[in-house]
């Protein structure tokens, strides 16, 4: 039944020929047989079929995500469901509050089947940072699945359940779903409420939808958003249908392609499929130019000032003291703080809090951070220039498809290169969507990253549906050689 | 001891008189079961986030205005990063780089001369949680945890305890009266630090700082800071140097006592509190804010005296801010002030402490009090009057008249009876008319106590007193 479309899973509930329970038993015998891919942290069985036989006394009514299971990031709180954020330190860490999002899927009448794997509070990009392992790429056993979003990606593309949450702070939906071949999104900052997720850079986090295909995930972002006063910094935006311009023409879109997208840090493979994604849009009507646009090449840098600079003052709270793993015995109020998180927080995170803190010591705060706020200003500038004279800018996600699990992890700086084409959406604040587009040697995915204005989430989808139709791409893995 | 010059700057923390806390919508309140005021973003839970309660921003705002200080249009919240079990999140949410108000000042009275204390910097912050110490472990409670503070930091600009004390005392008085704290020093809701250095010669450099911290009370403001300028001369009197540290005062030995010698400058590793959007302040919410500013200590002192109350009575007046907001009611009624005023501080006041009630819990109507005050003036009570009827003045509905009436007071009000009754007593004590017309004034009070005795108090002394005058001149 999953892997029926949305329409005709819906038609079955509401003729009842199927029950939410139905779906909920199907996703959890499909994540048993791929239990292998280490998608999930923690499943949510019996209270995911409790909610799906309360469910049975509810009108379906015209709700197309009724009795849906949903697979949620484990950055995300939930309350009385463990969340972890794949650290140590979070291990046995059972919330007694939601996150506004989470609150949304269950006022929408989703099921949350588990909490999905990831890299160490949101930090990496492979999701091998996890203190559970990392996730498997379900085209290749061997590679990895991306990150941080590594277990909502894997999940979607082995086709365990529809629809999943991931988290974006520096490409963190949109790279592991272009690595897996599915599709995802992270919305304007702002356009989805923070309240509860954990915060690794507050200025730049952002919850999206990851989906097997452009109109679920439309459906999702539905839901989602909204104005939230528990969340200063959430927009104060009337709701919208974003599937309102999925299957319009896109005759006289103008489209951007910004050169440094296109240069020697992309291997060929994908510019390749970039440009055949050009041609297609070119012979329907739109136009695709190429650009020049300034710092693009100097975001990883900055990008790393304020998320390590944020990630040091917002990682803080885990002390020992008040909820979360804690040492025994502690010899006094320093050993507690010490010991605490030198055991309770891996390798890369404790990394991150060093440099983060260093960043922002005396001078240096001003120095970088203050700096690259400012500069931060400038790329949003930059960007407001480009949306002036068109309508989105398009670029691989990805400078390669997803590499080996065994690579080697020494190289700090590598986690942040992989992410050099995604990270300047988060630095602007606007939306961006990784789209499947085709495949590389050894048929890894390979995806579009299509970037919109702020807010203007619609004519991303406008633009992804349209390719999505046009590429027609067989997105199962289960039928891969490989991997039957 | 030679003579240094000191300097001495304070900072003060006053707890805001909101209903919740600055970033959550938890209870503002004190005395309360521990951690029973506290939800998960005041516990720094993950995921949560902090929202900004409105009324803070105004209370903030009035309290810029009372201390004459510049109001920012455009402010941020800064995270200042430190590790202590007593800060949650191990940061705290202040306003490192724009505070609210700034350039400021409160006059004080010092020698019978007024003096400018001026006002470096007003910021917005949270309060931590409150620790309570017990053997080796620490217990914490977090209803504390997010109170609102403001933060008032003077110049280095005043040189002595007393400087410093009465300015704490305005200080007090001032934001008291406007509403913005309760300014509790005993509860806390009024903290105090203060900072002191001496030099010989004005021309110096400032001399090594020392900073005292939370200070229990305004006497012991002046008491420790003038220890310490004490503690420094002798130092230097004896060519010893000393490093910046931070000192406590303690009661018993009424003396400071070293904390804690200060580290090369501490690395709050402060940036801007990405969870809040910049605050703007329109001139419009400034103009709205300051339409709920009172009327103001000195303000009201002025206002008093010039109605007819005595200095000292104004100044009592104002200390009892209840009385005088209830005395603020009649302002623009024909009565006799300065009866009221005595009315007020004597007797109405005598009443309150001993049943422990506040004047507007009473029955003591408007009408009530100038009928009151009227009678008394115009001589139709006596103060032996107002005692014997107050009770029932303050506990039932009736009005003065009819109170009267049934507790069935007559005073003589017969100016011929009342002549009658003087000429008498004058009859029967010619040693005193012999004094007073020998100009002993003794003589008089002497007579009048013989008249009111008499009478059984029952006359208005004033006209006693007149008609007195007249027989004995004749």
């Amino acid at each position: 039944m999953l892997d029926k479309s949305i329409q005709e899973i819906h038609e079955a509930l509401k003729n009842k020929m199927i029950k939410p329970i139905d779906l909920v038993e199907e996703a959890f015998d499909r994540i048993e047989k791929n239990k292998e891919l280490n998608a999930y942290i923690t499943l949510n069985k019996e209270e995911a079929i409790k909610r799906a036989k309360e469910l049975e006394n509810k009108e379906v009514g015209n709700n197309l995500l009724f009795g849906l299971p949903i697979a949620v990031k484990d950055n995300i709180i939930t309350k009385n469901l463990k969340t972890t954020c794949a650290s140590h330190i979070l291990e046995n860490f059972i919330p007694i509050y939601n996150a506004t999002v989470i609150e949304k899927i269950n006022d929408n009448d989703m099921i949350i089947i588990g909490k999905t794997n990831m890299d160490e509070f949101a930090m990496g990009s492979s999701s091998r940072t996890s203190y559970f392992g990392a996730p498997k790429n379900p085209w290749n056993k061997e590679k990895i699945s991306g990150g941080s979003s590594g277990g909502s990606a894997t999940t979607i593309a082995a086709k365990d359940v529809l629809f999943a949450l991931g988290t974006d702070t520096g490409g963190s939906i949109r790279q592991p779903a272009s690595y897996t071949g599915i599709v995802g999104m992270k919305p304007t900052y702002g356009r989805v409420s923070r309240y509860g997720l954990v915060a690794f850079a507050s200025s730049l986090d952002q919850i999206g939808p990851m989906t097997r295909n452009v109109y679920e995930n439309a459906l999702l972002l539905n839901i989602i958003t909204g104005a939230d006063e528990k969340d200063l910094t959430s927009a104060d935006k009337e709701s919208e249908d974003f599937t309102r311009l999925i299957g319009k023409d896109i005759k006289g879109m103008k489209i951007a392609l910004p050169n440094y997208f296109m240069s020697d840090i992309v291997t060929k493979e994908i510019r390749t499929e970039v440009e055949k994604a050009k041609k297609i849009l070119e012979e329907n009507g739109a136009t695709v130019d190429y650009i020049d646009m300034k710092y693009l090449d100097k975001v990883v840098i900055l990008y790393q000032i304020i998320s390590m600079g944020e990630a040091s003052s917002n990682l803080a709270r885990f002390d020992g003291i008040r909820y979360g793993y804690s040492i025994e015995n502690p010899k006094n109020i320093e050993d507690l703080y010490l010991e605490t998180r030198k055991n309770g927080f891996g390798k890369e995170v404790k990394r991150r809090i060093m440099v983060g803190s260093y960043l922002l010591s005396g001078e240096n705060a001003k120095i970088y951070y203050n700096k690259a706020l400012s500069i931060r200003d400038d790329i949003k500038k930059e960007f407001d220039k480009v949306f002036k004279n068109y309508d989105l800018i398009i670029g691989p996600t990805t400078t390669t498809t997803a590499y080996d699990l065994t690579d080697s992890m020494d190289d700090p700086s590598k986690s942040f290169m992989d992410d050099v084409l995604v990270i300047p959406v988060n630095m602007a604040g606007l939306p961006g969507l990784s789209l499947p587009i085709g495949f590389g040697k050894n048929h890894m995915p390979i995806g579009l990253h299509i970037i919109g204005n702020s807010f203007d989430e619609s004519t991303i989808y406008q633009l992804a549906s349209f390719l999505e139709k046009q590429v027609n791409l067989d997105l199962d893995p289960r039928k891969d050689d490989k991997n039957v | 001891m030679s003579n240094y010059i000191p300097t001495i700057g304070v900072e003060v923390h006053c707890e805001l008189k909101t209903n919740t806390k600055i970033f959550s919508n938890s209870v503002n309140g004190y005395g309360q079961m521990a951690n029973s005021l506290t939800n998960v973003i005041d516990l720094g839970y993950p995921g949560t986030l902090p929202t900004l309660n409105k009324e803070v921003i105004n209370l903030a705002i009035k309290a810029a205005l009372i201390l004459n200080c510049k109001i920012r249009p455009k402010m941020h919240f800064d995270r200042k990063n430190y590790f202590y079990p007593d800060n949650p999140k191990n940061y705290q949410i202040t306003q490192a780089e724009t505070p609210i108000g700034y350039d400021g000042y409160v006059e004080i009275d010092i020698d019978g001369k007024k003096k400018k204390i001026e006002i470096e910097e007003m910021h917005i912050e949270e309060d931590t949680c409150k620790s309570t110490h017990r053997g080796t472990k620490t217990l914490l409670d977090f209803n504390r945890a997010g109170v609102p503070l403001i933060e008032i930091v003077t110049k280095p600009c005043m040189e002595s305890g007393e400087e410093a004390k009465l300015y704490l005392e305005k200080l007090k008085e001032l934001l008291f009266y406007s509403d913005v704290s309760d300014c509790k020093m005993e509860e806390g809701s009024m903290r105090a630090d203060a900072n002191v250095s001496i030099r010989k010669n004005i021309s110096d450099p400032y001399g090594t700082k020392a900073e005292i911290k939370n200070i229990g009370s305004i006497s012991n403001v002046k008491l420790s800071i003038e220890k310490e300028i004490e503690r420094q001369a002798k130092l230097y009197d004896n060519g010893e140097i000393f490093l910046p540290q931070t000192r406590r005062f303690d009661d018993k030995l009424n003396d400071t006592v070293l904390m804690r010698v200060k580290e090369t400058g501490n690395d709050y590793r402060y940036f801007p509190e990405p969870d809040i959007p910049y605050v703007y302040i329109t001139e419009k919410q400034i103009a709205e804010v300051r339409k709920t500013i009172p009327m103001l200590p000195d303000e009201r002192k002025e206002k008093y005296q010039s109605l007819g109350i005595s200095e000292v009575n104004a100044k009592k007046l104002v200390q009892n801010r209840s009385l005088s907001d209830y005395l603020n009611e009649f302002l623009d009624e024909k009565i006799d002030f300065k009866t009221a005023s005595n009315l007020l501080l004597g007797d109405i006041s005598g009443y309150l402490n001993k049943n422990e009630q506040e004047i507007i819990n009473t029955h003591l109507t408007k009408e009530k009090f100038i009928e009151l005050t009227n009678n008394i003036s115009d001589g139709t009570l006596t103060s032996k009057n107002i005692k014997e009827i107050l009770d029932t003045v303050m506990e039932s509905d009736k009005n003065i008249k009819e109170i009267i009436k049934e507790t069935g007071i007559q005073n003589i009000t017969d100016s011929s009876a009342i002549t009658e009754m003087i000429k008498k007593i004058i009859k029967e004590n010619p040693c005193s008319v012999a004094d007073y017309k020998a100009g002993k004034d003794r003589a008089i009070k002497y007579l009048m106590g013989q008249i009111m005795k008499e009478s059984k108090g029952s006359l208005n002394p004033k006209m006693a007193m007149d008609i007195l005058l007249e027989e004995l001149n004749k």
